[in-house]
């Protein structure tokens, strides 16, 4: 198979999103006044309603369509004052009605969109980038200094409601291939879901993935779900299908499910690229299908081919009044929006002179843009700490998270971070030493004064002192100055270690260099 | 009399709704289905341009909602009361894709 | 002491009064069922449990001198169709799908019986799902019409009709989506009223088609309905399209039809099948109301037409979806012996659901299916909005609209089995359920050729249902009330 750059230099991908998400923060079902938890015993969360017993009938849970409403004024959504629930017809097992309520033609959120950031390696994705210069526009995308800026249409956000979990046994590992029997619980059964669909706007895996990550950056931000892709409260299915560079006609997609983390996504998506193209390239057809992700296979496989459209059996839900939503319940909603991602970073980069990069990364987790704020709310925190705080909560607090860590709060505390931010402000310690202080912070639970204190980590700024160690060093490797003075200037390097080795690391490594030059120039 | 479903039709919408129709039956409920939508003739002769739909006969009711406040609902065993079969506290059906006998 | 004529009045005077307790009602009624329903087959199941129960807390409040806070069906033997929830009970529909489901809950409308103080005597029988007009698709047998036993008591609240005709329970309730309350109170000549759509919650009320079922009692007097729909009225929580409610049913009944306007549809008297007998007694009951002061007023409903196609859209097309749920998985039959999911669930729905069940689910399916959906469903709602706009001009002219209920008496068993014939007999009462006011029908005497109860429909603007109730207690004072068919009626006192 061709890398996935080979293929994207004939081919063009078209990828869109379907994104699921519970809402989590409500106390109760859609439809019923059930109550929802996580992980209970089978079928003790169930009632007339969520079981689909005959007789039942639904109520929508207020909360839940405030919580779309809000999840569409930040998605930039118009919101639909006019709308109605209706049935859609699916007999499955763990649909207790056996049809899914949820909307129609009209969501509650319509036409609203992202600007996704694309920096880094990911914007390498895109092909012929660097064909664009800074602020040129192409398409949905605009290039920027360290990448580009792609906006991507979200078609509309629905309300739903989840269905039951179902085990399959008898088989191997719970697989429903080869199982026997399966269990249902409808403890699930009746969650509130809201389904948010993207134009197909999206042209790289790395688009989908930080579209997903902003998603749930805002999701979290306005507080209705807890957003865990690992629990299955915040799910993707992405559709995705190639066409040859320089046509615009759509190609057959097929549709990636259970993608349960980020990284699937992307990769998912990308093997999705290869495979597609290989088949095309050896003149094979795409099928409209559904396809599993397998993340330890690293491959894609079929779950389901879709012979003809589905047909849903759609109409108007009877037992549901439709919704008439006033300026008042919308403004009311409006009122509790919080300052989201990209406002959140706009003022960083405004107040803290902190770079778009910068900005922009630090509010990905919401753990660290607190701790950020915390931190600069001290008064013995200093605007120019800014800086090497972000550095800091970017490149090592914020890495730790995505790898799953838990940071604990009350052993790294904003004032012990704003100490270390402090000496690294007055190049009191080296970014390198920085890093081991944090984390003898975080291993012994210690003020950053006493670690460096007791490890002796001063930083040796005091000129005079560096300059006999520099004029020692010179003095000892006559025949390397000769050297370095012939031309041989990469000898740099190791005058600096030599320096550093002399000072038991502690020396400051800017001012060392300065004086290096200055001695050998 | 109109044919409005052949006999694979109404051997598909069976197979949609789920209900097993013998080979036998399927003549018979082919001519009643066709019987009943030929009665409902009128309704496709009606000209309704610019009539609005009443999906919900209730005048001007709308925006119907409950608050999010915990109900007590079913415990497991009245959920499982009418179950045809359970096992672990759940309900225990064949396997969708079908097991071995 | 024979409790099986009395009415709501009587009931509670010889309560408070002390000549009989609750406890006496009770094993009374239970004991008159025993004897009557051998022949009539009116209930699948007898909770006579529950009525004594509810009976001792009735002469538990006597004896404390609380039973006038109790409410207005305090002591009053009840029963309700098997397509109510009531906790502990079956609740079939009549369907073998649901033969063995006990019901882990209570519909509200039952509750609400139950909280007025009503005796629950059991459930009754009914057309599968209230899928018919003769109570004869029950998977449980028939149930005959206590004026003759070679006839069906209507449909699909048979039982619900017959068990107040035959004296078995001074109250009963219905359920109505396209006349089943209307039609079987006609052949079985007995007050039975299907209010306005929302007037009644539909929570815990097997659904047939949500956006046209409507819950009403079945009585033998008018203000023994309308007692009963104060007991049952009044936003339900547990029901969207529920809606407030605070009429006093009872509250005109007394004032008569003087100064009244009443509506006759021409085209309704004229129409295609109506027996001459039916057609008279109509005209007889309009002669008479305007006798008794009342005007009477020509109305068009020019779109009533298009009602039947209108409904034979939209009743299927709800069925089909609302019946998805049994499925064989949570409850319901389920045939044994399957591995696979798929076979399991198509011959348990062959099975269990019997051949007009079948063909209405089959019907709604394609209907909804897509192509389909435009021709039929769509153009069905917009047939729903015309009729609803009908009806809304015709009572800017009248307060009331007179009609019949059902084009002819009661039929024998076997006589209609064509099922597209059978979906005739709803044909003056649908349109009601379309636009969703509210109707009734009242007896009117017997028809002059087969002797057999003939009804009068009176239909009301939405939520003004009183109108019809005080025209048809008018029309009480001229007719008497329903009696027990003479074949059960038993002497005053007598046992």
């Amino acid at each position: 198979m061709k890398s996935m750059e080979e293929v994207l230099r004939d081919w063009e991908a078209v990828i869109g999103l379907e994104v699921h998400c519970e809402l989590t923060k409500l106390e109760t079902k859609m439809f019923c006044g059930c109550k929802l938890e996580f992980g209970a015993e089978p079928n003790t969360h169930t009632c007339p309603v969520c079981l689909g017993l005959p007789g039942a009938l639904p109520v929508p849970n207020k909360a839940a369509i405030e919580n779309i409403v809000l999840a569409g004024l930040a998605t930039n959504c118009d919101i639909e004052k006019h709308t109605m629930f209706y049935r859609k017809g699916y007999m499955y097992p763990d649909m207790a009605k056996n049809f899914q309520t949820t909307q129609g033609p009209k969501a509650f959120c319509m036409r609203g969109w992202l600007d996704l950031d694309v920096d880094g390696r990911g914007a390498s994705e895109r092909y012929n980038l660097e064909e664009l210069a800074e602020g040129e526009q192409v398409e949905n995308i605009t290039r920027t200094a360290d990448g580009y800026r792609a906006h991507v249409g979200i078609e509309r956000i629905h309300m739903e409601e989840d269905a039951g979990k179902m085990i399959h046994v008898g088989g191997a590992e719970g697989r429903i291939e080869g199982a026997k029997e399966s269990l249902v619980d409808y403890n699930r059964a009746g969650t509130p879901l809201i389904e948010l669909v993207t134009k197909p706007d999206l042209r790289t895996p790395e688009e989908a993935r930080l579209f997903m990550q902003k998603l749930r950056q805002i999701f979290l931000a306005i507080g209705i779900s807890d957003c865990s892709m690992e629990e299955g409260s915040l799910r993707a299915d992405g559709n995705i299908s190639l066409r040859r560079r320089g046509t615009t006609q759509l190609g057959t997609k097929t549709e990636l499910k259970n993608i349960n983390s980020f990284k699937s996504l992307h990769d998912g998506l990308a093997y999705e690229i290869c495979r597609q193209a290989e088949v095309l390239e050896e003149g094979g057809v795409i099928y409209q299908e559904t396809r599993h992700w397998d993340p330890s296979a690293k491959r894609t496989i079929v779950m389901r081919v879709k012979e003809t459209a589905d047909d849903y059996r759609m109409f108007p839900d009877p037992d549901l009044a439709p919704y008439d939503l006033s300026d008042e319940f919308i403004e009311r909603v409006r009122a509790k929006l919080p300052e989201l991602p990209d406002q959140k970073a706009a003022r960083f980069k405004e107040s803290f002179g902190l770079s778009s990069y910068d900005a922009r990364h630090l509010v990905e987790h919401r753990a660290t843009t607190a701790f950020f704020e915390d931190c600069m709310a001290l008064p013995e925190c200093k605007p120019e700490f800014a800086k090497p705080l972000a550095n800091l909560l970017i490149n090592d607090i914020a890495a730790r998270l995505n790898n799953g860590e838990q940071i604990d709060a009350s052993v790294l505390t904003p004032a012990r971070m704003v100490a270390l931010v402090g000496m690294l402000a007055a190049d009191e310690l080296s970014s390198k030493q920085g890093k081991e202080v944090l984390q003898a912070i975080l291993d012994e639970d210690a003020d950053p004064a006493a670690i460096v204190e007791a490890r002796g980590m001063k930083q040796v700024s005091d000129t005079g002192a560096l300059e006999a160690i520099v004029d020692e060093v010179l003095a000892a490797n006559p025949d390397k100055v000769e050297a370095y003075r012939g031309g041989k200037t990469g000898l740099l390097g190791f005058f600096v270690g030599q320096c550093m080795k002399a000072t038991r690391g502690q020396g400051n490594p800017k001012l060392i260099n300065q004086l290096l030059t200055s001695k050998l120039g | 009399m109109t044919q409005h479903v052949t006999e694979k039709d109404v051997r598909a919408i069976a197979e949609y709704a789920r209900i097993g129709l013998t080979d036998e039956e399927l003549p018979q409920m082919t001519q009643d289905l066709n019987a009943i939508i030929e009665s409902l003739k009128p309704i496709t002769e009606y000209d309704l341009d610019g009539v609005e739909p009443t999906f919900h006969p209730i005048g001007d009711l709308s925006n119907v909602m409950r608050e999010d406040v915990e109900v007590p609902g079913f415990t497991q065993e009245q959920a499982l009361s009418n179950a045809p079969l359970q096992q672990d506290g759940s309900f225990r059906i064949p396997s969708i894709l079908g097991g071995e006998a | 002491m024979s409790f099986s004529s009395m009415n709501i009045a009587e009931i509670q005077a010889g309560l408070r009064a002390g000549e009989f307790s609750a406890r006496e009602i009770a094993d009374s009624s239970l004991e008159r069922i025993e004897r009557v329903d051998a022949q009539v087959n009116a209930f699948l199941e007898v909770t006579a449990d529950a009525a004594r129960e509810a009976a001792s807390g009735v002469d538990a409040a006597i004896a404390a001198g609380t039973f006038d806070e109790l409410g207005p069906l305090a002591g009053v033997p009840v029963a309700f169709k098997d397509n109510m929830n009531q906790l502990g009970t079956h609740t079939t529909c009549s369907s073998r799908m649901l033969e063995n489901y006990v019901s882990p809950y209570t519909a509200t409308c039952v509750q609400r019986v139950l909280d007025a103080g009503g005796l629950p005597l059991g459930k009754l029988n009914m057309d599968e799902f209230a899928f018919g007009s003769s109570t004869e698709t029950s998977a449980f047998g028939t149930t005959k019409n206590p004026w003759d036993l070679q006839r069906v008591p209507g449909g699909s609240s048979g039982g619900s009709a017959a068990a107040v005709a035959a004296g078995m329970a001074c109250v009963t309730l219905g359920s109505d989506t396209g006349g089943s309350i209307r039609q079987p109170g006609s052949f079985c000549g007995v007050v039975a009223v299907k209010p306005t759509y929302g007037v009644v919650s539909r929570y815990g009320v097997v659904a047939f088609g949500s956006s046209l079922d409507q819950v009403g009692p079945f009585a033998r007097n008018v203000r023994d309905a309308a007692l009963t729909l104060n007991a049952l009225s009044g936003r339900d929580p547990l029901d969207c399209t529920s809606q407030e409610c605070t009429i006093d049913f009872t509250a005109n009944l007394e004032q008569g039809v003087q100064g009244m306007r009443i509506g006759i549809v021409p085209a309704f008297m004229q129409a295609q099948g109506l027996t001459s007998e039916v057609r008279s007694a109509i005209e007889a009951a309009a002669a008479k109301l305007e006798a008794a002061g009342a005007t009477l007023v020509e109305v068009e409903l020019p779109n009533a037409a298009a009602a039947m196609s209108a409904y034979y859209v939209l009743g299927p097309c709800e069925a089909f979806s609302n019946l998805s749920r049994f499925d064989s998985v949570r409850y319901g039959y389920r045939d044994p012996g399957h591995h696979d999911l798929g076979s399991q669930y198509e011959a348990s729905r062959a099975k269990g659901f019997g051949p007009e069940a079948r063909r209405r689910i089959m019907l709604g399916s394609y209907l909804l299916s897509s192509g389909v959906y435009d021709k039929y469903y769509y153009p069905a709602q917009q047939v729903r909005t015309l009729i609803t706009q009908d009806y809304t001009r015709a009572f800017e002219q009248v307060d009331c609209i007179l009609a019949p209920v059902s084009p002819r008496t009661a039929f024998k068993f076997g006589e209609v089995s064509d099922p597209t014939t059978m979906y005739l007999s709803d044909i003056f009462t649908i349109s009601i359920n379309i636009a969703g006011n509210g109707g009734m029908n009242m007896p009117i005497g017997l028809g002059e050729d087969t002797g057999l109860p003939v009804g009068a429909q009176l239909i009301a603007p939405a939520f003004h249902d009183a109108n019809m109730l005080r025209v048809a207690s008018a029309l009480e004072s001229i007719y008497g009330p329903a009696p027990v068919a003479p074949a059960f009626a038993e002497e005053e006192g007598g046992r």
